[in-house]
């Protein structure tokens, strides 16, 4: 019965695991996989405050095992000391041309983004989790949760208008 | 800093595919049936152990064991949102936003009238109703959604228990608030923090 409550998380888990791995047929593995040791672990999960949360931890950490084993060069160390500080807010034309991206470009920039700043993105704006949640899930602290959110948007940002650049 | 919702508004939300669903139900029952099988040897050897103790021991666990209750309605009310969300079509037997039609909905279906009001402002917006059973007795399930969030609210009647705040707790991963008021007994059920859901809790009082 415990392990069946999971089951109302599987989008949540196959969405996350779609974008970390980027393949409809890995994410099945991973989700498929990570739901037995989901079941495995199952004596700590009276102690999570949010059962999503605690089942997405196990699909992360599943992902970056199937990662390192089979893509390492996907599992790279952020460099987010060195990198250059955000940009100065974007001028009009830009904002307008990043409104009508398309979602297909949006995609496209999100799958190309590091691992580490696409999962923070899709965490928090599609499956809609607390700074939090995100912090517990990947195993950061809320401060970094917040720096690779806002890095992840800007480089999405430019990488959008590189393409729509490139396109127009 | 506001959020630039680009993702959120552009990219794509990948749905599980049926099939892996199915395929996951099915090693899950499968599991949970090695586990219960486990689990009734132990029950069996402990039982032969018992059994060699005096008969004293077993008063007193039978007393330790019954299980309190706010855990027994905790657990039925998990167990009933998750079967709501694991049906398809199961969640609402009326679909509506509206509280003047989902109130009268119930009006005939159930010996009392659970309050129904829609909180959209608030970020709860009423998305239906349905008839579930808590306690062994009929208990509407008023339907909820906070953002992604799908949160039942489960009333039913108090049988003499005098009102009660508030209280929370978290069972299974979901977070849980029940409180009694007016002879009717109250539950919110959701995938979030139990502490969200007492903003519920108070505008529903």
């Amino acid at each position: 019965m415990r392990a069946d409550s999971l089951l109302p998380h599987l989008d949540a888990a196959y969405n996350l695991a779609r974008w970390l791995t980027r393949d409809d047929h890995d994410a099945e593995d991973v989700v498929q996989e990570a739901f037995m040791r989901a079941f495995r672990y199952e004596h700590t999960l009276e102690r999570a405050e949010s059962g999503r949360a605690w089942l997405l931890a196990i699909v992360r950490n599943t992902c970056y095992t199937w990662l390192a084993k089979n893509r390492p060069a996907d599992v790279v160390a952020l460099d987010e000391e060195s990198d250059a500080p955000a940009a100065p807010p974007e001028s009009n034309p830009e904002v307008i041309v990043l409104q009508s991206a398309q979602a297909k470009l949006v995609n496209q920039a999100l799958e190309e983004l590091p691992v580490g700043y696409r999962e923070v993105l899709v965490m928090r704006e599609l499956e809609e989790l607390t700074y939090k949640e995100i912090a517990e899930v990947a195993g950061i602290p809320i401060g970094t949760v917040m720096s690779r959110l806002a890095r992840g948007r800007d480089l999405l940002k430019r990488a959008l208008e590189k393409r729509m650049r490139r396109a127009s | 800093m506001s959020e630039e919702p680009l993702v959120a508004r552009d990219a794509t939300y990948y749905r599980a595919p049926e099939a892996l669903r199915e395929r996951l139900r099915a090693s899950l029952a499968g599991a949970a049936r090695e586990e219960r099988r486990a689990y009734g040897w132990r029950l069996l050897g402990i039982g032969i152990a018992a059994a060699a103790a005096a008969s004293i021991t077993w008063s007193v666990a039978l007393v330790t064991l019954a299980p309190g209750e706010p855990e027994r309605i905790g657990e039925q009310v998990v167990t009933a949102h998750v079967r709501s969300l694991m049906a398809p079509n199961h969640l609402v037997d009326v679909t509506s936003a509206d509280s003047h039609t989902v109130k009268p909905w119930f009006a005939g279906k159930l010996p009392f009238a659970p309050p129904v009001a829609d909180y959209s402002q608030q970020g709860f917006e009423l998305t239906g109703g349905r008839l579930d059973y808590i306690e062994g007795q009929p208990a509407a399930a008023i339907t909820y959604r906070h953002r992604l969030h799908t949160v039942n609210l489960f009333v039913w009647p108090a049988k003499g228990h005098a009102d009660a705040a508030p209280r929370t707790q978290t069972r299974q991963g979901y977070g849980l608030v029940g409180w009694v008021k007016g002879e009717l007994r109250f539950c919110a059920i959701s995938d979030m923090a139990p502490t969200d859901l007492v903003a519920l809790a108070d505008l529903v009082r």
